[in-house]
């Protein structure tokens, strides 16, 4: 398998604090990758610098490769690169549906259009229509965006991320403040998603992590540790030592 | 050049009288994040007040108590009244609200003291001038708006930063959640710095009433050059009014001053005049450009 | 819930009404309706435009009355140069056909909006209202200063611009030409807050960071607004100065930005058609009170503030039934 994503050798400090030290990762292509770590590992900040909003002191990030470590963070969507956020974002007075049309106008660069009337675009809708299907929202389109469960919110903010046409998602704690089933739905979702998309995932929720994750890295005082498949990962002692908590 | 010792203290002067506008303005909307229009309106209310008891009275000493009183009055009175209602609403309902209140004000002095202009007389004491530099006058009047405004903006300084109000503006500021967790009034507070911002607005106004005619409206016009000035100094920023005031004092006074003569050098007398009588009335608004090009966020930002 | 049927039957009322009242103004006697009327359609098509501004693109504009007293001058200094066959700058000659000068009223106002959004635009929030309001004074002392076209005294001029099969003459036929004016740009920013452009420019005033995490440039789509917007009140200037045969800097006067924003609160922000019961309101709350008193600004003053406090949807939220003037 050939990588999507290279870091190589980050370095982020923020005053005293380095919060990447020489932080490498590879993501390859189609595979679902999970990053954990101890709270304060620098899993924030290395999200931030491989989605453009955080720009790292040193080190290169490469994307299909391109090295994207200058780049803006509009530039990284239009490549393919999206983030989703840990606290929900979405635009509240719109229906479901046209937060997914507003991001795909934006991602079809002809937004000065100025007279056609933008609901009646069926090739448009249909369009939004099918992402919100790939997130299992199908059945809540015409619903306004604020009044949507908090899991759905969440959903949604997965369908906008997806409708930006991105080849990886960076998803920050998609599980971040949802319940049990809410959490269930998500997993099962992000499952349906495998495949086509390649996903790096920051999440807290293990259950989660195993159930989906093709390969995890471990990350501890900003450095990978350890990557390896699920198995391996939960077997390594030194992990264990390290985050896990538990005595080798 | 004997005369730009005279305009630069004339620049200095009306910088002094901005700073006192904008001082409350900008404490206003960095503690309750208020933009408020009517602020010209205790300007003028100060300047009508120590008017009006000057002529009644014939002192000046009387005068001055008068017009600071009317107009913390008429600000502790409208923050009571209408603009604590407006804290929690957008700048939009802030804008018409104040603006209303404008012309309430306007016609108010109106009916009160009628539409043409009251002449505030200098007092005895200051009248007259003094030499700055050796063959050089200067009205002695001017000199004290000067003082009075620097020991006014030296006051504001000190209780900002050594008193126990200060300290809870500046908290305020910065962390209104925890200003309220301190047990403070918070409702006792926001009078209080609005009441100050009044007063300080109606000092200028009594201060620029002997020099410009005491008349209605006259707070609008430089309500705006003080929006000039806060926007160039950064919202909400003290230091950056104070920057803000002297930098646009002194532009709008220099060329006033000088580009008249500056323009005859390259073109015909009358045209010349014009044409710097249109630039020299634009010029700080073309500072105000400037600054937005190189620093949108003022010189002094407030927050980082 | 919006009752679209119950918008539909308010305004198809509110436009016979329009269309009505020269005939009702004849019937009543009182012929000065139908100037106040044109003076009512005008300040709505200037209202409607700011409405695009602060009700659809998020920005509190409170210097709008610039471009509504560009718009006039264009039309005042085209008629100056045509009375005595002179060019203007040495290079455009006068002109008073309507086709001509309106067009290039709308043109001026969207160049000089492009040039002052542009630098506005670099801030938000409190910064912005006072930044729009020191630019339209600029203007506003600017024209004041020029006096070749009479300073602050303004002036006047003849006849109105000719528009093929109009009596200039005729103020009836100039109110019906006001009217259609209104009809067009309601109907042609209706069309633009609902298209492609519409939606980002609403997605914008409703999640920035959003918008900008999918890779929006917020910047160019917000001068556009912003350039549109001063486009349509440079078109209600430029009949403005038609209506009074007039043009002075009253018509930049910051207390005109005011006075349109007053109108936008009053007939409900965020849905273009508040702008004409705004006006309506306005100009029938002025033309009341002053006859009652002088004074009258004491107590429009106060009535602002209440309705400030208390309320908030605006005449056509209540006229129209929709519930926070929104989405109507």
């Amino acid at each position: 398998m050939s990588a999507l994503l290279e870091a190589r050798g980050l370095i982020k400090r923020f005053g005293g604090l380095l919060a990447s030290a020489q932080f490498s990762l590879d993501v390859a292509e189609g595979e679902v990758h999970a990053l954990i770590g101890p709270n304060g590992a620098g899993k924030t900040t290395a999200i931030g610098q491989l989605a453009g909003e955080i720009r790292p002191d040193a080190g290169s990030i490469r994307f299909a490769g391109q090295e994207i470590a200058r780049l803006p963070v509009q530039r990284r969507v239009r490549l393919g690169l999206t983030r989703s956020f840990q606290v929900t974002s979405i635009l509240p007075r719109f229906t479901t549906l046209e937060n997914v049309m507003t991001v795909l106008l934006v991602r079809s660069g002809q937004v000065f259009r100025f007279f056609a009337a933008v609901r009646r675009e069926t090739a448009l809708r249909e369009e939004a229509a099918a992402m919100l299907a790939r997130v299992g929202l199908e059945g809540r389109a015409d619903v306004m965006a604020e009044d949507l469960a908090h899991g759905e919110q969440r959903l949604l903010e997965l369908a906008m991320a997806l409708a930006t046409g991105a080849r990886l998602l960076l998803l920050d704690e998609p599980m971040a403040g949802l319940g049990p089933v809410e959490s269930q739905a998500m997993t099962r979702t992000l499952l349906g998603l495998r495949g086509g998309l390649t996903m790096l995932l920051v999440e807290h929720d293990m259950e989660a992590v195993f159930a989906l994750a093709d390969r995890v890295s471990v990350l501890v005082s900003g450095q990978v540790i350890a990557s390896g498949d699920p198995a391996a990962i939960r077997a390594d002692p030194v992990v264990r030592a390290a985050y896990l908590g538990e005595e080798a | 050049m004997t005369l730009l010792a005279e305009q630069l203290l004339n620049g200095l002067q009306l910088g002094v009288m901005l700073f006192l506008m904008a001082a409350g303005l900008t404490l206003v909307f960095g503690i309750m994040g208020l933009i408020n229009l009517a602020h010209g309106s205790f300007f003028m209310i100060g300047a009508f007040a120590a008017a009006w008891v000057g002529d009644r009275t014939g002192s000046f000493l009387l005068a001055v108590p008068a017009g600071l009183a009317a107009a913390a009055a008429a600000g502790i009175a409208v923050e009571m009244g209408v603009i604590r209602h407006l804290y929690a609403r957008s700048h939009m309902d802030q804008v018409l609200a104040t603006f209303g209140l404008i012309m309430f004000f306007d016609e108010l002095m109106a009916i009160l003291f009628g539409r043409t202009p009251l002449l505030a007389s200098v007092p005895a004491v200051l009248r007259g001038s003094v030499d700055i530099v050796p063959g050089v006058p200067y009205p002695v009047f001017r000199l004290t708006i000067i003082v009075v405004g620097v020991v006014a903006a030296a006051a504001l300084w000190w209780l900002i930063g050594h008193t126990r109000l200060g300290m809870l503006v500046r908290a305020g500021a910065t962390n209104r959640e925890m200003v309220r967790a301190l047990g403070v009034n918070i409702a006792l507070l926001y009078t209080a710095v609005f009441g100050l911002g009044a007063m300080l607005a109606g000092l200028a106004g009594l201060l620029t009433g002997p020099i410009l005619s005491v008349q209605v409206g006259m707070g609008d016009s430089i309500l705006i050059t003080t929006f000039v000035v806060i926007v160039v100094g950064g919202v909400g920023s003290v230091r950056g009014a104070l920057a803000g005031a002297m930098l646009v004092g002194m532009v709008d006074t220099l060329t006033r001053a000088y580009l008249p003569t500056l323009l005859q050098g390259l073109m015909h007398a009358s045209t010349a005049d014009q044409l710097a009588g249109g630039l020299s009335s634009m010029a700080i608004f073309i500072l105000m450009a400037v600054v937005l090009l190189v620093r949108p966020r003022g010189l002094f930002p407030a927050h980082g | 819930m919006v009752d679209t049927r119950r918008q539909a039957v308010v305004l198809l009322a509110t436009l016979a009404l329009l269309l009505a009242l020269p005939t009702l103004a004849t019937a009543m006697s009182m012929p000065y309706l139908v100037t106040l009327g044109s003076q009512v359609v005008i300040y709505a098509i200037a209202a409607a435009s700011l409405d695009l501004l602060i009700g659809y693109a998020g920005l509190p504009s409170f210097g709008h009355a610039g471009f509504f007293g560009l718009g006039a001058y264009v039309v005042g200094i085209f008629a100056f140069h045509a009375a005595d066959q002179s060019r203007f700058l040495g290079l455009v000659p006068g002109s008073t056909q309507a086709w001509i000068v309106w067009p290039a009223a709308i043109g001026v106002c969207a160049i000089a909006s492009l040039a002052i959004g542009a630098l506005s635009l670099r801030t938000a929030g409190v910064s912005f209202i006072m930044i729009t309001l020191a630019f339209a004074q600029m203007l506003y002392f600017l024209f004041v200063s020029l006096k070749v076209y009479g300073g602050t005294d303004g002036m006047g001029f003849d006849s109105r611009n000719t528009l093929a099969g109009i009596d200039p003459g005729s103020d009836t036929q100039f109110y019906y030409v006001c009217v259609a004016a209104l009809v067009l740009v309601v109907v042609v920013f209706r069309r633009l807050v609902r298209s492609r452009f519409g939606m980002v420019l609403e997605g914008l005033r409703q999640n920035e960071r959003r918008m900008a995490a999918v890779g929006i440039a917020s910047y160019r789509v917000r001068l556009v607004a912003f350039a549109i917007a001063g486009a349509g009140a440079g078109f209600a200037g430029a009949l403005d100065a038609n209506l009074l045969r007039y043009v002075s800097p009253d018509a930049l006067h910051w207390t005109m930005s005011g006075d349109l924003l007053v109108m936008v609160v009053l007939g409900g922000v965020g849905s273009l058609y508040g702008a004409v019961y705004g006006a309506i309101a306005f100009v029938g709350l002025q033309s009341v009170l002053s006859q009652w008193t002088e004074h009258w600004m004491i107590v429009l003053g106060p009535i602002l503030v209440a309705v400030v406090l208390v309320a908030r949807r605006g005449l056509w939220g209540v006229l129209g039934g929709a519930g926070d003037g929104r989405q109507g």
